[in-house]
């Protein structure tokens, strides 16, 4: 130290110093190029619109309303009679035929987070323009009225699905975290009044010409549904008869070939491909072009109940010969590959159901004349006879005949179907080794139990 | 030091051209660094050998006492010669031998034997990252190894370099297919999040972020994605340190939590210009097959599930109702996994300088085909450069050192060990006679398909490093570090149409690829001061500093589908569909201030305080900035008066340590409530989906760090031991809380109240069992008994947690049903049904806890030399349970253990599994499904492995200068477990086991 003139006092002091010099400003970052702000989205209609929209392409990927393999039209349709799985036996779709379905299942586990994650998407946006004074009111209705809409389909299919169910209406995690299982009569109570509102706020028109958002019919097609599987018949005859009445909007497609074309108006409303010149996931799902079918095929059960001229059995069934033995597999939608532009989108309500709720609701009232004939439209679409059923009981059942021929590998509407009529263990314990009374709900999964106790128990049987 | 680049196009070309340059350089061209020398009034030339009693040693430093500037270095036949006046001193010193003075006396020849002294292992300074510390002086706890305990073994990653040798650090690697990854835990899981319990790496001073770099659609063939560290070469590594304790890891502050890896580069040494090259060349297969049943078995199985469930063969029973043959048996595992992967590595450098400027250039190239069947191969590649300069007042210092690295992995998109496995034993032949893929009229689905489903990945690495620093006043340094990463990672994993049976009619329309494309850039200034001043009959050294890091990286994934043919699927432009996935910039920035204050009074007493205070943009506002610190001391008791002329206790030390570290690993940006761009549009419209729920309100998480620790030394460190004990405690737990899919996300990023313990005790053991002239032997032991424990969990019982954790008990456990017994009269398993409501249910019978932490772990190296030769062997242990293998339900078309064939056959059956059944009997199925979650699933898996071996033989050359090693060297050779289901070492069951790798190699120095 013999040169130092520099007291130690001022390097401590220095170093010190050193240390003192921060600026708080260099650990701030911009935003991410992929993301804005949840309070940007919604100064903007455009952007909000955006957010909206993106359920839509949400419900077409992912959960249940899929058409890919994991969706229920694949899967609900291995669990009941529709069709047959082939595959591994770890794949979820082969355990879904053997009516083994287990609460770690994943696709039942993207039933309920994908479906609850649709609803959070809604109520995020109900609650995101709430507050918001710029919209047009006519803007600000079509946004409320759609997310309404989306937040009662997905339920609706929940309910079904899972028996009950909480339902949800804000994006507050802290409740909805913990919350409880609400009496399926509750659920459809919340449907029932989610669903009067958007048809209060929807336009009666279509945004585009394709039918792929959701109007003031669709709303009301869902409602129809809603009473029907609650036996309100009167109402549900009624709420059917509002979009019947429009017979200039949904007229029956004739052609039945072109029932699940993208122009069909029959359609009330589809979810389009992402992509122009993609078509539906359903095709990609079913159709398979040599035997072994890979995945699924038709069940002979099916295909043998269909009168021979029905001409749903020879056009939207298709079959694979190999050798000797022959497969079937649904053919509504026909284009697997990409074509030059769309020609189908997965339709999500068409009109031939609205038949067959109001036949079914106005067998229920006693008026069997005029649920002959909404049963015949569709039959004779079909190149049937007129029913021969003359019993109220008689009816119903025709009418239940006929909606397995019609919605075959339709979004589940074969298992509700079955267990709407109460039918469901009577139908499926000779055709189904698996099948026991308790398989009529599906597990809650695992993880949802795990995560939150309030959801327990579990659903009978698993 | 960002425009440091290379041509990407024509890496191997450089390696070898590389390789080439340091083949073809003269060694004579660099010799006059060696012999130095001012210019003495009275000039005496002393020239001599020095030895260490049998063999000649090179790299002595040799230098004259009091003046300074004529020191000289011997050469590789331990030769040296100065000049200097005829009655001066010669200080000899060398690391591992004892420093000698010795008085010319007038000689001009002085041979001169160094006497081997273990006690200056003492004496090596170890890297603490801002600082460095004498072994003996350490107030922390830190592991080390070097060079020569990575060159004996033939890995490629350096965590690899690491397993069984130091103690408290718990390595395991995850899977056998070259580029894959290992994970490591030191001193146990501190966050309930388990991707964020990685340790901070550093590269000569660089942050290294080890955050995956792979996407899940591209890198399908590893259980894990992407890890960027293989890109770092365990042969550019001079040495790896583990900074364990809050002594020793506070200075790191919010990123010391899980503990520092520092890893130093090779540098070069002052002397004589010399060459290194070697090449080695071996092989690689798998560890141990899984005992499965052979093609009787497995019919007598599917025979008798059928006849239980009392149904008929379906049409898709190919493997039964007659449709394969039913007398052909395959062993897949033989098949698909029982290759041997060729593994080349070649490298070379070239290292020396003067006593003012030293450098090393290191260039090597490695390849590692695979055990599958099929063409793949992973290559490897780089270079380091590293240079010292001094300025001739010694006041200036500058060290630069940048490593460039290259990966380019071709392998299958997915690893064949399921298939392996799972495949019937008469499912049909691969091939066809004409060498077609053999689709046996479509009955199933030809494994190596995948083979056509190619996993590519090409990643380039740049890690560049500066160091000024100044000596402005007699000891104060100033000094700044300038650190630069690049990283670019290319990933594509492509689906074919060739992966479907060519009789489907599938056409190029349908065929798909992903791609990855991932950057990330970062810099790092670090600006310090360090001041020591003797101060009331102590040394104090004072350090204070400041760091500014930005991290940007950018993420690109896309799809492309549908070609026009599969020759131009690597070709987006030709797909008909691109998608883009995901189009991510994302920035962290990160600024501290930090300091240390040490105070040595008479090598006796050491007092360590460390503190840092960190700012990092993962966190809100409000809750940027944090401090962290830590108190460290240590008593040389050994230098006490009482103790010092001890003929048995040769080194005596207590050190103890408390303090705080942090973990801010919870990805960019999770403190905003945003909207992000969805993967595909609607309508035509891109789509804004929330991105998460959003909590603004999270900071820091806490690690507190209390350790105690002895450390003896007896018989002149002959035998040296330490013991240390540490309790870690993780609070304010940072972590993506499950949350219940009905708030619309099935997670939540928050602190949670909750702490976390990691309490053990490690020991090591060196001991030096003969040390004469032809032969040593030293042994080394690491043991480390380690004890995780949840601690604290207000509200666990009605969180989200609840079915995982359970307070008292280690994170890493495992839920389980009671596994009772097989029911006599149906065959099926039965479990305890703890609630007594009559069935099983979850989660109130799924309650036995098992530990899946091992319990201990540690390793035992021997190293021995005879005259010319060398055997390092080192034997890992590990005592832990894990998963048995389970596979679907016995009885269906899967291949199963041999062990299943004891299954139950008839009413009062004795057996170990339960009825086989072919899916329908469904109480069956989920028996089997409980069982798989049952206390009867949990098996001992401990083992106890020879984890690494090498021989070399120095052969005895005539030549001067020259040195020719001959190795051989094998890693994974033996293994001793009672595990039955194949390799004891995973971390998800699937993946292909560590291989057994043997190579030989020559090591040539001139």
């Amino acid at each position: 130290m013999k040169t130092s003139y520099i007291p130690d006092r001022l390097i401590i002091f220095f170093l010190f110093a050193l240390t003192v010099i921060s600026c708080d400003s260099f650990v701030e970052v911009d935003l991410p190029k992929s993301q804005l702000t949840s309070e940007g989205v919604f100064k903007d209609f455009a952007t909000a619109d955006a957010a909206l929209t993106d359920i839509y392409a949400k419900i077409r990927d992912k959960g249940i309303l899929t058409g890919q393999n994991t969706g229920i039209s694949c899967q609900l349709g291995n669990y009941t009679d529709d069709l047959v799985a082939y595959g591994t036996p770890t794949s979820t779709t082969v355990s879904f035929y053997n009516n083994a379905v287990l609460p770690s299942n994943s696709d039942v586990a993207d039933y309920w987070n994908a479906s609850y994650n649709q609803i959070y998407a809604a109520n995020a946006i109900l609650e995101g323009i709430a507050e918001n004074i710029s919209f047009t009111s006519q803007n600000k209705n079509k946004l409320q009225g759609e997310a309404l809409f989306i937040r009662a389909l997905m339920h609706f299919y929940l309910v079904n699905i899972f028996g009950d169910i909480p339902y949800i209406k804000n994006t507050d995690y802290t409740k909805n975290s913990l919350v409880s299982r609400m009496p399926a009569a509750a659920v459809y109570e919340n449907i029932t009044n989610d669903l009067k509102n958007a048809i209060e706020l929807l336009p009666t028109s279509y945004s585009t010409t394709e039918r792929i958002r959701p109007n003031k019919y669709t709303a009301q097609a869902l409602l129809a549904r809603v009473y029907l599987y609650v036996g309100k018949y009167v109402q549900a005859a009624n709420e059917a008869s509002s979009v019947l009445n429009q017979s200039g909007i949904f007229p029956l497609t004739k052609n039945i070939n072109q029932v699940f074309q993208i122009s069909s108006k029959e359609t009330i409303w589809q979810l389009k491909a992402p992509v122009s010149g993609q078509n539906t996931q359903e095709a990609d799902t079913f159709i398979f072009l040599s035997a072994p079918p890979a995945m699924t095929s038709l069940s002979d059960n099916l295909v043998n109940s269909f009168a021979s001229s029905d001409l749903r059995r020879l056009n939207w069934i298709k079959e694979v010969k190999e050798e000797n033995s022959v497969f079937y597999h649904p053919y509504k939608y026909k284009e697997q590959n990409f074509t030059s532009s769309s020609v189908e989108y997965s339709i999500v309500f068409r009109t031939a159901e609205q038949f067959l709720i109001r036949a079914e609701a106005r067998a229920h009232q006693g008026d069997l004349t005029g649920a002959k004939d909404d049963l015949n439209k569709i039959r004779q679409r079909a190149g049937l006879l007129d029913t021969q059923a003359v019993t109220q009981s008689e009816i119903l059942d025709a009418i239940l005949c006929e909606r397995k021929w019609e919605f075959f590998t339709e979004h589940g509407h074969r298992f509700f179907d079955l267990k709407r009529f109460n039918k469901i263990d009577e139908v499926l314990t000779g055709i189904k080794p698996g099948w026991k009374t308790t398989d009529r709900l599906l597990p809650i999964p695992q993880s949802e139990l795990s995560a939150n106790p309030n959801l327990r128990p579990q659903n009978a049987g698993y | 030091m960002n425009n440091f680049s290379f041509s990407v196009g024509g890496r191997t070309l450089y390696c070898l051209i590389f390789l080439g340059f340091i083949m073809s350089f003269p060694p004579l061209l660099a010799k006059n660094h060696t012999r130095q020398g001012n210019s003495f009034s009275q000039q005496h030339k002393v020239q001599g050998t020095i030895t260490d009693g049998s063999n000649p040693l090179p790299g002595v430093t040799i230098a004259i006492k009091n003046k300074k500037n004529n020191v000289v270095i011997s050469d590789y036949s331990g030769q040296f010669s100065l000049t200097s006046s005829p009655y001066d001193t010669l200080v000899v010193s060398y690391i591992g031998f004892k420093t000698q003075l010795v008085p010319i006396q007038g000689r001009s020849t002085v041979n001169i034997v160094l006497i081997d002294d273990t006690t200056t292992l003492q004496e090596v300074r170890v890297n603490a990252g801002y600082y460095s510390v004498k072994e003996s002086e350490r107030t922390g706890s830190i592991a080390r190894i070097t060079s020569k305990d990575i060159e004996t073994q033939p890995v490629t990653n350096v965590l690899a370099t690491m397993q069984g040798r130091m103690a408290g650090v718990s390595i395991t690697q995850t899977t056998g297919v070259p580029g894959g990854g290992f994970e490591i835990k030191i001193r146990g899981q501190n966050s309930l999040r388990a991707d964020a319990n990685q340790p901070l790496y550093i590269i000569d001073g660089v942050p290294y972020a080890s955050d995956p770099i792979g996407f899940n659609q591209t890198s399908t063939t590893f259980p894990t994605v992407t890890s960027p560290l293989n890109s770092i070469s365990p042969e550019s590594i001079q040495s790896i340190e583990i900074l364990k304790d809050a002594d020793a890891t506070a200075i790191y502050g919010s990123r010391g939590a899980n503990g520092v890896v520092l890893i130093t580069t090779k540098r070069g040494k002052e002397g004589k210009t010399s060459f290194t090259l070697q090449a080695s060349t071996g092989t690689g297969t798998v560890t141990k097959f899984m005992d499965l049943m052979n093609t009787q078995q497995y019919l007598e199985m599917r025979k008798k599930a059928f006849q239980n469930d009392n149904t008929s063969y379906k049409a898709r029973d190919y493997d039964i109702n007659g449709t394969w043959d039913q007398n052909r048996y395959t062993d897949w595992q033989k098949e698909l996994l029982g290759g041997t992967a060729l593994i080349n590595n070649i490298t070379g450098s070239v290292s020396g300088g003067s006593n003012k400027t030293q450098f090393i250039l290191s260039g090597n190239y490695y390849t590692e085909s695979t055990v599958f069947v099929g063409d793949f191969l992973y290559k490897k590649g780089g270079s380091q450069l590293s240079l010292n300069h001094q300025s001739d007042n010694d006041k200036f210092r500058l060290t630069f050192s940048a490593g460039y690295n290259f990966q380019d992995n071709n392998m299958p998109a997915f690893d064949f060990t399921n298939d392996a496995r799972s495949l019937a034993p008469n499912a049909p032949a691969l091939y066809n006679e004409d060498g077609s893929l053999n689709w046996a009229n479509k009955t199933w689905s030809n494994p190596l398909r995948n083979l056509n489903a190619v996993f590519k990945s090409k990643t380039n690495n740049l890690v560049a490093n500066t160091v000024l620093s100044y000596e402005v006043l007699p000891r104060l340094f100033v000094k700044s570090n300038f650190g630069y990463t690049n990283l670019s990672t290319r990933e594509t994993r492509i689906n074919p149409s060739t992966i479907f049976n060519p009789a489907n009619n599938i056409t190029s329309a349908r065929s798909s690829i992903y791609i990855n494309n991932t950057t990330r850039s970062s810099w790092i200034i670090e600006p310090q001061a360090n001041w020591s001043k003797e101060f009331a009959g102590g040394n104090l050294d004072i350090l204070a500093g400041a760091t500014f890091q930005n991290q940007n990286s950018a993420s690109l994934y896309q799809s492309g589908n549908g070609f026009p043919s599969n020759s131009l699927i690597y070709n987006l432009a030709a797909a008909s569909v691109v998608t883009i996935l995901l189009n991510d910039e994302t920035q962290y920035k990160y600024q501290a201030i930090f300091g240390r204050i040490n105070y040595n009074w008479e090598k006796k007493y050491i007092l360590n305080l460390t503190a840092r205070r960190d700012g990092s943009s993962r966190f809100g506002p409000g809750n940027q900035f944090a401090t962290f610190g830590a108190v460290g001391a240590a008593w040389l008791f050994s230098n006490e008066h009482f103790l010092k002329n001890s003929s048995w206790l040769s080194f005596g030390k207590l050190r103890g340590s408390y303090g705080t570290t942090g973990n801010d690993q919870i990805g960019d940006y999770q403190y905003l409530d945003t909207y992000s761009i969805a993967e595909l549009p609607y309508n035509g419209i891109a789509g804004l989906q929330p991105t998460r729920l959003y909590n603004k309100d999270f900071g820091w998480e806490i690690n507190k760090k209390l350790e105690a620790a002895m450390e003896l030394g007896f018989l002149k460190d002959r035998i040296f031991a330490t013991a240390a004990w540490y309790q870690n405690r993780s609070s304010n737990q940072l972590t993506g809380i499950p949350m219940a899919g009905t708030t619309g996300f099935t997670v939540l990023q928050a602190n949670l109240d909750a702490v976390v313990e990691n309490r053990g005790t490690e020991f090591t053991l060196r001991t030096i069992n003969i040390n004469s002239v032809n032969f040593n032997w030293t042994t080394s032991f690491n043991i480390t008994f380690a004890k995780n424990k949840l601690i604290r969990f207000p509200g666990l019982e009605s969180s989200s947690y609840s079915q995982q954790y359970r307070i008292g008990q280690p994170l890493n456990i495992s839920l389980l049903y009671n596994y009772k017994r097989i029911n006599p009269q149906t065959g099926v398993y039965e479990f305890e049904d703890l609630n007594g409501n009559g069935v099983i249910s979850f989660p109130d019978d799924q309650q036995a806890v098992s530990d899946l932490n091992p319990k201990y772990y540690g390793g035992m190296q021997n190293q021995l030399s005879y005259k010319q030769w060398k055997l390092d062997f080192l034997f890992q242990f590990v005592n832990q349970k894990n998963r048995a293998y389970l596979n679907g339900v016995a009885g269906q078309m899967i291949n199963q253990p041999s062990r299943m064939t004891d299954s139950w056959q008839e009413v009062n059956d004795n057996a170990l599994y339960q009825i086989y059944t072919s899916g329908t009997n469904s109480d069956a199925v989920t028996a089997n499904y409980l069982y798989s979650r049952s206390t009867a699933s949990i098996v001992d898996a401990s083992f106890i492995r020879l984890k690494n071996i090498s021989l070399s033989y120095d052969v005895p050359l005539q030549m001067k200068e020259t040195k020719c090693l001959i190795m051989l060297q094998g890693q994974n050779l033996l293994t001793f477990t009672k595990f039955k289901d194949g390799d004891p070492e995973f971390t998800t069951m699937g993946f292909l086991p560590p291989l057994k790798v043997i190579t030989a190699g020559v090591q040539l120095t001139f």
